[in-house]
């Protein structure tokens, strides 16, 4: 992670002062653009009240369920596909048909098939996080170095010994930033799914609050979502720098 | 004769068309036990590709290749390979590459350690035993690269161009180290290089390849007394070997 530094905090601020400014006195209209101050005590209340935590945990269930269910099944078939070729040729035109849809374009046939509940929110969060981690798994092992498989192969490692301690350390890099992109995504299709159908939710809040034209409302829900992904997306970070220690561009304090 | 290649031929199939490209057209050599045998060429020559054969990284379309009268089919503990690009493995730590052979073998933790110290002493790598090879110079990456290859403990140490990314002066000193580790080893050497006075340096015998299909131009043996030194660089025997050697390779080259 880069040094901590003050000077990426003046442009957050100045943005903050000057919608301040335009909001309070009253150059726009509240109920269309929110002061912030009023924003941030609207959603201290609702912290308060115990509103935001409980859709944020809803959201996040979800969230964390689908994404972990496209991280196990991504992984395990992107390695399948990448050790045979007779996989891959099953597997390729199923992938490359399904990954370019809109993931919003099978919300009506999920809502069909599993009902409005959790199960169809949560393969939906699936479906869009699953095509970025296997597709970088299959890329992560079928670009390690052919030499480098030799080498290990006249120091001795046998084919699972391969599989364990060369090609999956190799392709490692490529399966993590698979991952960390997916953080993103999950978010995204969470909050897309949990406005069109849902009762609760951090998507849920935010539609509910603009059906009644509670702009305050809609505005602290939008602050929470940015705080959870922005907190999710560095954990990933930290994650892949952990894991990561030995690569070179990460230790350089890149995300790829 | 420890390794005996016999008529060996390789062809490569093309990706697009179905053109061969022969390799190898027709090449027999012996090595002795504990002999430095250096093959230079001009670069496509094959040389590379018979050292892979050795390793048993490929097969030869045509002829026999043997070690101690068995033929070779598969890479072989006892055959370990150098390459001129390191191909260290970026997640382990200096000790970690030069322990992963023994590892391989499950040879016991202990005993891995007690290989690793001794070769990170012998090549000079003290205090680099955690670093990571991204945090490694090109030297001392292939120093790491030579130790992980020993810590096999070959009879057959292959290397193909090992010095060549090296900088003139990484280069000179590599050469001494390698000669030391041998005279201490005593184990038999491939060494496959463009660099001509390299090749006197280092060899009991140097061959000389043809260019493209490969096959076996002249065997020259370096009577220069061991160990080399820098300063035998400019006596008149070394300028001899190396003038003819130059004169049969350029005759390739053109």
């Amino acid at each position: 992670m880069g040094q901590f530094k003050y000077r990426k905090f003046v442009s957050p601020i100045l943005v903050l002062l000057i919608w301040q400014g335009i909001s309070a006195y009253g150059i726009v209209p509240n109920w269309f653009l929110p002061i912030p101050t009023e924003v941030l005590k609207t959603l201290v209340g609702m912290m308060m009240s115990g509103e935001v935590p409980h859709h944020t945990l809803i959201s996040l269930g979800r969230a964390v369920s689908g994404y972990l269910l496209a991280a196990v099944v991504g992984i395990a078939l992107g390695l399948l596909i990448a050790w045979s070729t007779l996989i891959e040729d099953f597997f390729d035109p199923l992938i490359e048909l399904i990954r370019p849809l809109s993931t919003f374009a099978l919300i009506p046939i999920f809502f069909l098939w599993f009902g409005i509940g959790n199960t169809s929110k949560i393969l939906i969060i699936f479906k869009s996080c699953f095509f970025p981690i296997v597709i970088n798994t299959i890329a992560g092992i079928k670009g390690v170095d052919s030499k480098l498989i030799m080498a290990a192969q006249s120091l001795g490692a046998n084919g699972f010994q391969l599989w364990t301690r060369v090609l999956l350390p190799s392709a490692l890099p490529m399966i993590i930033t698979g991952l960390r992109i997916s953080t993103a995504i999950a978010m995204m299709a969470l909050v897309g799914v949990e406005m069109l159908s849902s009762d609760s939710g951090l998507g849920f809040l935010v539609i509910d609050a603009q059906r009644t034209f509670d702009t305050e409302r809609v505005f602290a829900g939008i602050g929470i979502l940015s705080i959870l992904g922005f907190s999710l997306d560095k954990l990933a970070r930290y994650i892949q720098s952990k894991v990561l220690a030995w690569h070179s561009e990460t230790s350089l304090g890149g995300g790829m | 004769m420890l390794i005996d290649a016999c008529n060996i031929r390789k062809v490569f199939n093309g990706r697009k068309d179905k053109q061969e490209t022969v390799a190898i057209s027709d090449l027999s050599l012996g090595i002795e036990r504990n002999e430095f045998v250096a093959i230079v060429g001009p670069s496509g020559c094959g040389k590379s590709t018979f050292l892979l054969m050795v390793a048993g990284l490929e097969k030869p379309s045509a002829g026999t290749l043997t070690i101690e009268g068995l033929p070779i089919k598969g890479p072989g503990v006892h055959r370990s390979i150098v390459f001129q690009e390191y191909l260290l493995f970026p997640w382990r730590t200096v000790e970690g590459n030069i322990e992963f052979g023994p590892r391989m073998r499950k040879v016991s933790k202990d005993d891995c350690r007690a290989g690793s110290r001794d070769l990170i002493e012998l090549m000079g790598l003290k205090g680099f035993e955690d670093c990571y090879p991204h945090e490694l110079s090109g030297g001392m990456r292939q120093r790491v690269a030579i130790a992980r290859a020993l810590a096999n403990k070959p009879e057959v140490l292959l290397m193909d161009e090992p010095f060549g990314a090296l900088d003139a002066l990484t280069r000179e000193s590599m050469q001494l180290e390698l000669q030391n580790i041998w005279l201490k080893t005593r184990c038999t050497v491939l060494f496959v290089t463009h660099s001509i006075s390299e090749a006197v340096f280092l060899a009991d015998r140097v061959v000389v390849m043809s260019k493209r299909p490969g096959i076996i131009k002249e065997e020259i043996l370096i009577d220069l007394e061991r160990p080399r030194t820098r300063e035998m660089h400019t006596t008149k025997e070394f300028r001899d070997y190396e003038a003819h050697l130059e004169g049969i390779v350029w005759e390739e080259v053109n």
